[in-house]
């Protein structure tokens, strides 16, 4: 899978022949990310954007990895904020620091600097579909996303050819202006960016297709092909598996393809029995492989969609349009055959796939409940919380915080309002609980969790509804992204098997920005011993940073001592506090001072009725006599 | 329902209008027995030198004419049946005035309304709280100074029964027509209540802007009603102080009102910016509760209570109407009621100084000092008198 040639439009320093490296450096695939801006790119053909590409380009490139090689990413960071890359849905088994979370396991690359980022993949017995983004400041958003494809040396399901189907929503705008916009007094409900259009594009052996040819695209991305500019060349009679995964900051996508079959094999890089289905629901973050067999006619093309789920949307402006197409090809000459619309959309129950490596999860030993809420806080921004608390990256990130705070790394509070500490080797249902009248699809790091249980309504006692989680579960589907609608929950069966610390969030960018996250702090004494294997250059780029490396989530050597951290917003407390009670009192003593006033006014001080009726006739005289003057004044001025 | 149906500021200002109308019709018929008792011959149209007459016992006249001299009553023995007539024709013209000018009131503020809530509706229909807001302040700074001037109707009966006197004579004079007397007498009380009615027309088209036009007719009938009814007890029965009571208490109902219609007008000018950043999303922003609200500058926000909810409003409409209720507090709003009071207190302390009523740190006004050199020379007067009656 190794590139021997050059992409189109990548650096030469991208395009190095790494097979070199492997004969050298046996085991390591090594992959050199420069983290740029690219000016003007137009993926969509209808505006022009600053993106954050890679070596100068944009999409930054697809990864393909054998599970056999270690992935060694080198990253410099030549934008001017802090970047981080998060491989998401890879363990990295007791290196959490490697993992990529922005505040929580590192500080970030600073601007002209770099960090390796060590995959090792090698060990961590994952291969499927996967991706790779920042996990800073939204940069993702901003372009900074690519699939990754992990290969085993023997896949289960049989294929003839794959392909990696990348969806995406896609902004306009810069996603710091837009989140500028969305946590904002002028937003107090909260509703999110609506993307601009969506995209989609296609990969193959770690680089993209291009357009079509005869097609003319936007100069800055012109090796890759975008929507209609897009096709995936097929074959009649062979099976083809096509990786479906959703970099969206917020859309969820309804994928299917006309005049043609699915069945899903994989799901979040768990591969699982064959399951056919008409169309396939993919939230942010969330993959699907999918076995499409050809056709046997060549008489006609046809069309792939992927519509954006506008559900989601606080509303749809008529500039958008939602639905994103592209096509097979199988005659270059054929026309494309589009079937447009489907009457209804439906989402995939993913509680009903089987996977193939069969696993039965081993009973819970405890439980965390987190319920979903978002509301208006009380510095008028709204925000989002698990179980009412609103979350904030700690100044310390918090895996530094595990290895520095000895014994008192146990505490949960050293972390922050928002962190669970879990010991290790214990089995954690994790009960994710949407209140919120949205829909959310909720990651966590570093693990892969049994889905144990599903409830349409949490607060319902009916058990259709709200089922109970059976301790015995046979092989429930595994993946690390779940998409919880509103109203409902999941619960998550996670083995404490990984020390380090883990997010948990929803992967809506605005959400995670909003506040929807939890740490999970896992196993602080075992991931302790480990503490000497942290790059040195991590707790520099802190420094560079300006931020502390050891203490507590607020850089004390406390468990409770939070002070100089900036926690909230919180709460609304509504009702009569002591300034309302104030304003009250006041406002009535100011009233009944009035009123006094009128009663001293109109009482006292009286006049005889001779004295007043007195006092108007000189009122009326002195008129008159005005009068008088004024009309004699007409009147001669007539004469003369 | 009762903002829906029945305005208070509506029912507060026909009902103050139509208290000063039916006092200066009660002056006029005063006014016309007695005039029909002391002068009946300028009714009448015998020529008699009437203008000297009266004109004479004006000058005098502290008060008024009863002290003046009547015509002996033996003169003529028909005289006292020709007078009764005369009243009760004089009378019907009294009436038959005020009920022509409020009928002509009447059909001018019906046209006016309409047209207002009509035409002009539309006018406000996209930013109805800055509206709102407009109309509300409106009618404060109108409540305000009705509120402050309806103290001093106590004095209204004297001044309407000089000023009518005094118009009646110059109406006579200027004609040196005997008839035109008698129109007077007609033209007079349908001018007032045609004057007061316009008047009303002005205010309450002023106040009910931001309100339903369905609260209007309730309200007016009532407010109507309760006028006459006060205004005839005050006549027939009250002394002035009882007068001053009831005026006191009015006043203070009227200033509670427009206290809270000027916070409630700062309130919707707030609310017309809070709309205005919000921009497309204001449908978000309904109700009580986080996010219906702008938090900075808030002081109290209650998650019921709310004024403006037209479904379950449990009465804090009217609550909202008297005294400009509303759960959700800013400093502006509390602080614009304070000072609606706060100004009430210094323009009564003002007022009640100016008029010499009160001193202000000793020191003393034009007024009153005028006031209390005529008291000295009066006492000195009747000392003299006094001992003058001793000497003798």
């Amino acid at each position: 899978m190794y590139r021997l040639v050059p992409v189109p439009g990548e650096s030469s320093f991208m395009g190095f022949p790494i097979s070199c490296f492997n004969f050298l450096l046996a085991g390591v695939q090594e992959i050199w990310w420069n983290i740029t801006y690219v000016d003007d790119a137009n993926p969509d053909g209808l505006f022009e954007r600053r993106v954050i590409g890679v070596n100068n380009t944009w999409p930054p490139p697809p990864m393909d990895v054998n599970t056999t090689d270690s992935l060694l990413v080198h990253v410099t960071n030549s934008i001017d904020k802090p970047t981080t890359l998060h491989h998401h849905g890879m363990f990295f088994n007791s290196t959490s620091w490697m993992d990529g979370a922005e505040g929580v396991t590192e500080c970030g690359i600073p601007p002209g600097e770099s960090f390796d980022y060590v995959v090792p993949i090698n060990s961590s017995g994952q291969w499927g579909t996967y991706w790779v983004h920042a996990h800073a400041s939204g940069q993702y958003v901003d372009g900074l996303r690519a699939p990754v494809v992990i290969h085993p040396p023997k896949e289960v399901h049989s294929y003839d050819e794959e392909f990696t189907v990348i969806l995406g929503d896609w902004y306009h705008d810069e996603h710091s202006v837009l989140l500028n916009k969305f946590i904002s007094i002028a937003n107090p409900g909260g509703a999110e960016p609506v993307p601009d259009s969506g995209l989609i594009y296609f990969a193959q052996n770690a680089s993209y297709l291009p357009p079509i040819s005869g097609t003319s695209p936007s100069s800055v991305t012109s090796a890759v092909g975008f929507n209609e500019n897009a096709t995936l060349p097929f074959e009649p009679g062979k099976t083809y598996r096509l990786r479906v995964v959703n970099t969206s900051g917020f859309a969820m996508f309804f994928f299917w393809i006309d005049g043609h079959d699915m069945r899903i094999i994989e799901v979040d890089g768990t591969d699982v029995e064959e399951f056919p289905i008409d169309m396939i629901s993919v939230t942010v973050a969330q993959r699907y492989s999918i076995l499409v067999t050809a056709r046997n006619d060549t008489s006609s093309n046809w069309a792939i969609h992927a519509n954006m789920d506008t559900d989601m949307f606080d509303t749809v402006p008529d500039a958008l349009n939602p639905n994103v197409t592209s096509s097979i090809t199988y005659s270059s000459s054929a026309s494309v055959t589009d079937n447009g619309f489907v009457d209804e959309y439906s989402t995939v129950e993913d509680t009903l796939l089987v996977p193939s490596d069969k696993i039965n999860p081993p009973p819970s030993t405890q439980t965390v409940e987190l319920e979903v809420l978002f509301d208006t806080m009380d510095d008028g921004t709204n925000h989002a919380m698990f179980n009412g608390i609103t979350f904030n990256s700690p100044l310390v990130p918090s895996v530094f915080s595990e290895l520095s705070l000895g014994s008192n790394a146990s505490v949960a509070s050293a972390y922050g309002p928002t962190a669970f500490v879990l010991n290790h080797m214990d089995v954690v249902d994790i009960v994710i609980k949407n209140g919120d009248a949205g829909k959310h699809p909720f990651h966590i790091h570093g693990h892969k969790p049994f889905l144990v249980g599903r409830a349409t309504d949490y607060t319902s006692d009916d058990p259709t509804l709200n089922p109970p989680i059976s301790d015995n579960q046979t092989n429930p589907v595994r993946r690390d992204t779940v998409h919880i609608p509103s109203m409902g929950s999941a619960t998550l069966r996670v083995v404490a098997d990984n020390p380090g610390v883990w997010l948990l969030h929803c992967h809506i960018e605005w959400h995670l920005e909003a506040g929807l996250a939890v740490q999970f702090v896992e196993a602080p004494l075992e991931a302790q011993q480990q503490a000497s294997r942290v790059p040195q250059v991590m707790y520099d780029h802190c420094q560079t940073l300006g931020k502390p490396i050891s203490g507590n989530a607020a850089g004390h050597a406390s468990t409770t001592d939070l002070s100089g951290w900036r926690l909230g917003p919180y709460q609304q407390q509504l009702g009569w506090h002591a300034k309302g009670i104030w304003a009250m009192t006041g406002c009535v003593l100011t009233a009944v001072l009035g009123m006094v006033t009128v009663i001293w006014y109109a009482m006292g001080g009286s006049i005889s009725e001779e004295e007043m009726e007195h006092e108007v006739k000189e009122e009326l005289d002195r008129k008159a006599r005005l009068k008088g003057k004024l009309f004699g004044v007409f009147q001669s001025g007539n004469r003369s | 329902m009762g903002k829906n149906l029945f305005s208070v500021p509506i029912f507060f200002i026909v009902f103050r209008e139509t208290l000063e109308a039916a006092i200066i019709v009660s002056v006029l018929l005063g006014l016309a027995e007695q005039i029909v008792q002391e002068d009946p011959d300028r009714i009448s149209g015998i020529n008699r030198t009437p203008a000297v007459v009266v004109e004479d016992s004006n000058d005098k006249g502290e008060s008024g004419s009863d002290s003046s001299p009547t015509p002996p009553d033996a003169v003529f023995e028909d005289d006292e049946v020709q007078r009764k007539r005369l009243i009760r024709k004089l009378r019907i013209q009294i009436f038959s005035g005020a009920a022509i000018g409020f009928l002509i009131a009447l059909a001018i503020g019906a046209a006016f309304i309409a047209v207002w809530f009509t035409q002009a509706s539309n006018l406000w229909a996209k930013s109805e709280e800055l509206w709102e807001g407009i109309f509300e302040l409106i009618a404060a700074l109108m409540i305000f100074v009705m509120g402050i001037t309806m103290l001093k109707m106590d004095r209204a009966k004297a001044k309407w029964r000089l000023k009518l006197q005094r118009a009646f004579r110059n109406s006579t004079v200027r004609d040196g027509e005997a008839q035109s007397g008698k129109w007077a007498l007609f033209i007079l009380p349908l001018i007032t209540v045609l004057r007061e009615g316009m008047e009303a027309v002005v205010f309450v088209g002023g106040v009910s802007l931001g309100q339903p036009a369905t609260s209007i007719p309730i309200a007016a009938i009532v407010g109507l009603i309760c006028g006459l009814i006060i205004g005839f007890i005050i006549y027939e029965f009250a002394s002035r102080t009882t007068l001053t009571i009831f005026l006191i208490a009015m006043t203070n109902l009227l200033l509670l009102i427009g206290a809270g219609l000027f916070s409630r007008s700062v309130g919707a000018f707030q609310e017309h910016a809070w709309n205005n950043l919000l921009g497309a999303d204001v449908d978000d922003a309904g109700g009580d509760g986080p996010g219906s609200y702008r938090v900075q500058g808030n002081v109290w926000h209650l998650d019921c209570c709310n004024p403006e909810d037209n479904l379950d409003n449990e009465g804090w409409s009217v609550f909202n109407a008297l005294f400009g209720w509303t759960n959700n507090a800013t400093l502006g709003t509390v602080l614009s009621y304070v000072f609606y009071w706060l100004a009430v207190i210094v323009v009564l302390i003002f007022m009640k100084f100016n008029e010499g009523r009160s001193k202000f740190f000793g020191v003393e006004s034009a007024a009153g000092t005028r006031r209390r050199v005529r008291r000295e020379k009066q006492a000195e007067q009747t000392n003299e008198i006094n001992s003058a009656s001793v000497a003798i």
